[in-house]
């Protein structure tokens, strides 16, 4: 079989995959269809929704940064991430340093 | 003479003698030298899956260097080899294979995206030094050899890195890899003489064959360990990494990745070839285990932070190449285990093997989208793209299908290696799957903020004319995309046909003995 | 001349893997601790060189003759040549490294106008 894989409990088969994929896409699509059918193209229902304010032309004033993205997982990560941000610190002899180290540790811990 | 005898040998001559027949024939205008850079890459892959087609048969290629006869691998009147000797087995080619594929996809890629810059007889000549090292790296079967290769391919990558010398940030970037990867090569020089001391001999196969597990076998494969986990990135060492991928021009980034994937290879080499004695009892798993799973945690939580797009994905790699040191050091603990578990980890470096041919092409491919949007936008920094799916609709197509890859989605070959390595390593212990799979949510949580950042979003006014990136570019990358869908449609042709049979041939330590020693020792 | 340079050698003993040893740790000691970027990279040459004066030591076996058939005397055993091919490799490369590793510090230089390894950090978390 060209599209299976087993691994020790059961396998992979992109081809069961594909099968089951459509099938519910088939259910989705009609359970989609049931739906309201009252939107109309090229009326106001079109028109983007800023808050009730007038949408900028330029995108660049309401789109969101990446740095801002995931924001809340950064702040609560924050001791970590202050601890791995002094860890990348910049400088080529504390790289060298973490090289020598883990060296040293590796050696310890095979000889022992 | 029958020419594929001699394909080991042509495997790193071909492009050596691109490398120096460059200057010469650079001169000759632009559509010659673009022409002789793609035929020497693609001459080379032809050469390595030629070399795949033979080796994955079952047969092991030995090649020696200036010998009377190619194939006398013990000289007269001698018991051990001296001659330098190439020995490809299965691993070394599906290593090849990766190296071969992403160094003819940059090679196409650059044709565009380096027409904007002077200077294209070095990058020509080191482009092409840095694949014949990383490919000597993989075929070699001698041990200094490997520390010329390494050489070769690390200074070829120095230049490579500070490439564009009018940034400051690209020269800090090759100087601080080089500081540490000069005193790292050259740590690994005392390693190798340590073991010509020792034995008397250079060749692996000889090695193995007389390896012990004494105290000074023990230092060295401690050194080399730590070396060679340095140079492919793993975590307490993995800082150059993330700098040296962001400033390089991407056509090469996508062939430094595979070069790291060379020092993966020297490392999974030494360990289960060289020192099988030292390196089962346990210990040895347990360091590559726990170097895999701080590359994995630590790298994807620094990528998801990151506003650069290329430094974002140089932080994807270390915690790609954590799953292959877990994968590995799965291997090493299960495979003397029992009942099951040497099943389960043959299971895991299956997955891990798996994982190496998935992560050069999908992490390939996505330097190479990077570097388009670069070239289309003039920047790196994901913060001012915005927008750019409805300029760039093939790239927006191939970056979501290596993104959908390295995530682990299915139906996508990345789900398929994440997976053998899920459900085999538990074998271990339960905590490292637990581990891998966080890892795998935040790796598709990163890249779901740079689909977003960069492709989706409102059309930002400053990016209107950006247009599709030429065709070169768009070649480069569709070589990549379509292996990766190759590989995720037909996993199990080639788990039975490569992957098996490289985990096999890293498992059969006599086999790689005799390939060189015959029936001698 | 011979004949005393060898005994002269066996009297030493181990004391050259002493001295390999030491040179080792000066300079990892010197790369972690030194500041100026030329200073460490006279560090990294002295750790090459510690590297061949090693593999030169490998070299040497009691009563080996050098192994050139024409010069090796009424010796009857030469030495294997591999450890002096890995010494000359191992300068041509360390030339190589040394030599790009100084162009990358004038660049360094030129960029940011100092050589202190401190400041040179615009790449970092």
């Amino acid at each position: 079989m060209w599209g299976q894989v087993t691994s020790g409990f059961g396998y992979w088969d992109v081809f069961t995959w594909f099968f089951f994929f459509a099938l519910i896409s088939f259910f989705v699509l009609w359970v989609r269809s049931l739906g309201r059918m009252d939107y109309k193209r090229n009326s106001d229902q079109d028109e983007i929704y800023w808050s009730g304010n007038e949408v900028p032309e330029d995108g660049a004033q309401i789109s969101v940064p990446a740095s801002s993205s995931y924001w809340g997982f950064r702040v609560a990560m924050e001791p970590l991430y202050r601890i791995l941000l002094a860890f990348h610190s910049g400088n080529a002899s504390d790289y060298a340093g973490y090289f020598v180290v883990t060296a040293a540790l590796v050696g310890l811990l095979i000889l022992l | 003479m029958k020419l594929h005898e001699h394909l080991p040998a042509f495997l790193v001559m071909v492009p050596l003698l691109g490398a120096f027949l460059t200057p010469l024939v650079a001169s000759f205008g632009r559509v010659v030298r673009n022409v002789f850079f793609v035929f020497f890459s693609l001459l080379t892959l032809v050469i390595a899956v030629s070399i795949g087609m033979s080796v994955f048969g079952g047969q092991i290629l030995v090649y020696v260097m200036g010998g009377e006869n190619f194939a006398l691998t013990l000289p007269s009147g001698m018991t051990y080899p001296v001659r330098i000797l190439f020995e490809i087995d299965a691993f070394g080619a599906l290593l090849i294979l990766c190296i071969a594929l992403a160094a003819f996809a940059g090679s196409v890629f650059s044709i565009n995206y380096m027409d904007r810059f002077s200077g294209w007889k070095r990058f020509l000549s080191l482009y092409f030094l840095m694949t014949a090292g990383a490919l000597g790296m993989c075929a070699t079967g001698d041990l200094f050899n490997f520390f010329v290769f390494v050489e070769v391919s690390s200074i070829a990558s120095f230049g490579l890195i500070a490439f564009w010398r009018d940034k400051p940030e690209t020269i800090e970037a090759s100087y601080k890899y080089m500081l540490v990867s000069q005193v790292a090569a050259l740590l690994l020089l005392i390693a190798i003489g340590t073991l010509y001391g020792r034995y008397n001999a250079l060749n692996m196969s000889a090695l193995a064959a007389m390896a012990r597990t004494g105290t000074l076998d023990r230092v060295v494969l401690a050194l080399i360990i730590s070396i060679l986990a340095f140079k492919c990135g793993a975590f307490p060492m993995h800082a150059w990494m993330p700098d040296a991928y962001a400033e390089t021009p991407s056509g090469v980034t996508c062939l430094l990745v595979t070069v790291s994937q060379a020092s993966f290879y020297g490392l999974i080499r030494v360990c289960y070839s060289i020192f099988p004695g030292v390196a089962r009892e346990g210990t040895v798993g347990w360091i590559l285990i726990v170097l895999g799973c701080m590359s994995m945690f630590f790298g994807v939580m620094m990528a998801v932070v990151q506003h650069e797009i290329k430094r974002l994905m140089g932080y994807h790699s270390i915690s790609q190449v954590g799953y292959m040191l877990l994968a590995m050091g799965v291997g090493l603990l299960a495979l003397d285990g029992r009942g099951n578990a040497a099943a389960y980890g043959l299971t895991a470096m299956k997955g891990g093997l798996f994982h190496v041919m998935n992560y050069s092409i999908y992490k390939a491919l996505l330097f190479l989208c990077a570097g388009s949007l670069y070239y289309a936008t003039g920047t790196r920094d994901l913060d001012k793209m915005g927008g750019l799916a409805r300029n760039m609709p093939w790239t927006t197509g191939m970056f979501v299908v290596a993104a959908a890859a390295i995530s682990g989605l299915p139906p996508f070959n990345g789900f398929v290696s994440k997976l053998l390595i899920y459900e085999s390593s538990f074998v271990v212990h339960p905590l490292l799957p637990a581990i891998a799979m966080i890892t795998s949510v935040l790796t598709l949580a990163s890249f779901v903020k740079v689909f977003q950042s960069a492709f989706l979003g409102p059309a930002k006014t400053k990016f209107i004319a950006v247009r599709e990136v030429p065709a070169g570019m768009l070649t480069g990358m569709m070589v990549l995309t379509v292996v990766t869908l190759l590989l995720s449609l037909f996993p199990g042709w080639f788990m039975n046909n490569v992957f098996t049979k490289a985990a096999e041939a890293l498992v059969d330590h006599e086999g790689y003995i005799r390939a060189v020693m015959g029936g001698g020792m | 001349m011979t004949d005393s340079i060898v005994k002269t050698l066996d009297s030493v003993g181990n004391a050259p893997y002493f001295v390999v040893a030491l040179l080792v740790l000066m300079a990892l000691t010197a790369i972690l601790t030194q500041k100026n970027l030329i200073k460490i990279c006279i560090a990294v040459a002295i750790l090459g060189s510690s590297v061949n004066l090693f593999l030169v030591l490998l070299g040497y076996r009691d009563g080996g003759s050098i192994p050139i058939y024409y010069l090796k005397g009424a010796e009857k055993g030469m030495v294997l040549p591999t450890p002096q091919c890995l010494t000359l490799t191992a300068i041509v490369i360390a030339l190589a490294t040394t030599a790009l590793m100084l162009s990358l510090i004038i660049l360094i230089h030129k960029h940011y106008g100092t050589l202190n390894i401190d400041e040179i950090r615009r790449l970092r978390g």
